[in-house]
């Protein structure tokens, strides 16, 4: 009876838009890297972990104001609490797992086992509980001991990303860091059993195993304190071979974390440039260097919010030496495109290598994890262009058809080829532009006539009209203007400037 | 039936292929020269019987070629120093002919305007330049795609107004154009030189035979447009 209210409240929450949106939230604002407002909690967590801190510290030889106590013995502690307990709830779902096994019953015509899918549904909230992370923020809530409060500070782990980098490149090296310990821990057992033996009885300063294991240790590690030294040839001799082990070991260990850190350090930079990108609301995935891009890239760098993926890392290095920001990675690779934020930012993606193969597959792979990602691709030629737009380009360059169309336009037409080429190149008295009729403007419920565009030295090319209106060339004078209508003009730039300051910007 | 023009393309490759076939439907003749000899055979095999093997380098060689005042020369070598070579020893003896060379790098484009070539398209500016227009401003990149395409339905046209026109001795204010569905965009005035006028500067030129006007329109409008442009000519 009790397990039938469980399955169906499981279904209820299943189908509450309201329940998953808000858990969405909070799994958003407190585990999605590339959330934007996580950004805000995060600082604000750092914030009361670093007061937490500074009241432990100053309040060791001061007395500290009650206010402070109170915020930081409660308001701190209940606010660690409420994170703890989300960040446990939005780990997973439980109800999910009770509707699938739930499913699978009825589908097997089998008993459902409440109790045992209970259990499996806890058992991953177990895991989240035992893992380090939730162990660190479990210690931070603790406030009845003053000095585990300290402990808080681990608790920036959680934001501080070198130190967790660090970590990572360590865990790459495991096996060997793993054997120098052993090494390590033979050569002072070793040798603290060796001085003991020695000098236990002659030594004032070795009075138990565990001053001479003490030695060792600060032996190998070359601090020597110098509270313990050995009195005697042998205990010398020890001393001698331990110090040289402990100098071996010690360049051993460097050489490892140095060599995991290089190896890695590609990676590394590359991760931090995504992460920056990713913070970005409207980015650009550039794949494939070459000329077309370094000629783009001169003319638009668009806010420095784009990066460029090269498979081979000498290209990489050129493209950085070149000034452009570079990763080495293989855009056709689902992995690789799925780091960067889809769900949140407007990208678009440029396939810009010239490879149609390639880039027929960058295009879909693209499209396979988000339709919106707006792809633009270069195709070597008009047989290939029915191929990209079933891959879902949204836009095709063919380089070769359009420098042919221009050099034949040149010769047959060659006034046109300059106003074509003005156009292209954005020069001046050929400024084509679009103008968004905004709700507020003063454009709103005008006529083209009205407006008299050829004594403003302008040209009204035609008006984009949203809604299924349609492209309007050549609209006539009594074409009424609305709300979102793009008009696009033509004309010197300073004309074009000028109505805009009229009618948008009220400079009349 | 128009008059027959001439095209030298020096160099032959998969752009000069394209180039090349889209000459003959313009009703050019073309002659085709390479200094390779497997491209040479390409280019006979593909039906170019006046195709010739020469050494490019060689100025006599190229001072033996009957290039008359008229004709055009397109430099499309895939040798981008062999291009701006040839460009330069062309542009030394053949300097009333318009040379038009084809550039894959910024560099090359310079050198090549430097060299003499009369018009540079710089393969990968154009795209570049669509790509930045694409973000930037893209209805009219849309437009000009249009433009630039080979199935468009609006797109520009120049017209050399005819002696005894309804055009000539007009002047531009005083002309509807609209009436064509067309939008006047700019003119060349035979008596002001060769240079393009653009429409948003607004000056009011008088309309002569012999000066070109440049359309925006529909490519309906714009054929009938010239179909009365030629209308009472006698």
């Amino acid at each position: 009876m009790f397990s039938k209210y469980i399955v169906k409240l499981a279904f209820g929450l299943y189908n509450s838009n309201r329940y998953n949106n808000t858990k969405k939230f909070f799994y958003d604002i407190l585990e999605n890297p590339n959330y934007n407002y996580k950004k805000i909690v995060d600082i604000f967590l750092i914030i009361l972990i670093l007061f937490s801190i500074v009241e432990l510290i100053y309040g060791i030889k001061n007395s500290i104001p009650a206010w402070m106590h109170i915020f930081d013995y409660y308001i701190v502690t209940i606010i660690f609490g409420i994170e703890y307990l989300l960040r446990l709830w939005v780990h997973n779902d439980i109800h999910k797992i009770i509707i699938k096994e739930y499913e699978t019953s009825q589908y097997l015509k089998s008993k459902f086992n409440f109790y045992a899918t209970l259990l499996k549904a806890l058992n991953e909230k177990w895991n989240y509980i035992k893992s380090p992370a939730a162990i660190i923020d479990l210690i931070a809530i603790i406030p009845f001991y003053r000095e585990f409060r300290i402990l808080r500070i681990f608790k920036l782990l959680r934001y501080t990303q070198s130190i967790s980098q660090f970590i990572d490149v360590l865990k790459t090296k495991r096996f060997e860091l793993m054997t120098l310990f052993l090494l390590l821990i033979f050569l002072i057992g070793t040798a603290g059993v060796a001085m003991y033996a020695v000098e236990g009885n002659i030594n004032k300063n070795i009075n138990s195993l565990f001053d001479a294991i003490y030695w060792a240790l600060i032996t190998t590690s070359t601090v020597g304190y110098g509270d313990i030294s050995p009195v005697t040839t042998m205990g010398r001799i020890i001393s001698m071979i331990v110090i040289i082990n402990g100098l071996v070991l010690m360049a051993f260990a460097t050489s490892v974390i140095v060599s995991a850190f290089l190896e890695k350090l590609g990676e590394i930079k590359d991760n931090r440039i995504i992460e920056t990108i990713n913070k970005e609301d409207k980015f650009v995935i550039i794949c494939g260097y070459g000329q077309m891009v370094k000629m783009l890239l001169r003319q638009n760098n668009f806010e420095n919010k784009y990066v460029i993926l090269e498979k081979d890392p000498e290209i990489t290095r050129q493209i950085t030496k070149d000034g452009f920001n570079a990763i080495t990675d293989d855009a056709s690779r689902h992995d690789v495109l799925a780091k960067f934020n889809i769900q949140y930012a407007d990208i678009s993606l440029l396939c810009l290598g010239n490879n149609d193969v390639e880039n027929i597959y960058i295009t879909l792979n693209a499209k396979s994890l988000s339709k919106d990602i707006k792809v633009i691709a270069r195709v070597s030629d008009q047989s290939m262009k029915k191929k990209f737009i079933l891959a879902g380009a949204d836009h095709i360059i063919i380089p070769n058809q359009t420098a042919n169309i221009m050099l034949l336009t040149s010769i047959n037409q060659p006034a046109v080829y300059s106003v074509l080429h003005a156009l292209l190149a954005g020069k001046n008295a050929a400024y084509l532009d679009e103008i968004k009729v905004l709700s507020y403007d003063k454009l709103v419920g005008k006529s083209i006539g009205e407006l008299e565009f050829k004594t403003k030295k302008l040209l009204l090319i035609g008006i984009q009209r949203q809604n299924n209106g349609g492209f309007i060339f050549n609209p006539s004078a009594s074409t009424i203007l609305e709300p979102n209508d793009i008009l696009l003009i033509m004309g010197l730039k300073i004309s074009v400037e000028h109505f805009v300051n009229t009618f948008q910007r009220g400079l009349e | 039936m128009k008059n027959k023009k001439h095209a030298w393309i020096f160099g032959y490759n998969q752009q000069s292929r394209s180039i090349a076939a889209s000459l003959i439907a313009e009703h050019f003749t073309i002659t085709i020269i390479e200094n390779d000899e497997k491209k040479f055979q390409n280019a006979l095999f593909d039906g170019y019987e006046h195709s010739m093997l020469l050494d490019v380098t060689e100025d006599l060689e190229l001072e033996k070629l009957d290039i008359k005042q008229d004709d055009w020369i397109l430099c499309l070598m895939s040798d981008e120093h062999l291009n701006v070579f040839l460009t330069l020893s062309l542009h030394s003896y053949c300097t009333c002919n318009k040379i038009i060379a084809i550039s894959h790098s910024i560099y090359s484009t310079q050198k090549l305007k430097m060299a003499g070539a009369n018009e540079v398209i710089d393969i990968y500016q154009v795209s570049a330049n669509r790509i930045h227009n694409i973000f930037e401003k893209p209805i009219a990149t849309k437009l000009i795609e249009n433009f630039i395409s080979t199935d468009h339905e609006i797109s520009f046209k120049e017209f050399t107004i005819p002696k005894n026109s309804f055009l000539h001795g007009a002047v531009i204010n005083e002309v509807d154009f609209n009436k064509f569905g067309l939008i006047f965009t700019g003119m060349i005035d035979r008596e002001l030189g060769d240079e393009f006028i653009f429409a948003a500067t607004n000056i009011n030129h008088k309309l002569d035979s012999g000066d070109i006007i440049i359309c925006i329109g529909k490519d309906e409008d714009l054929a009938k447009f010239e179909k009365y442009l030629h209308k009472d000519i006698v």
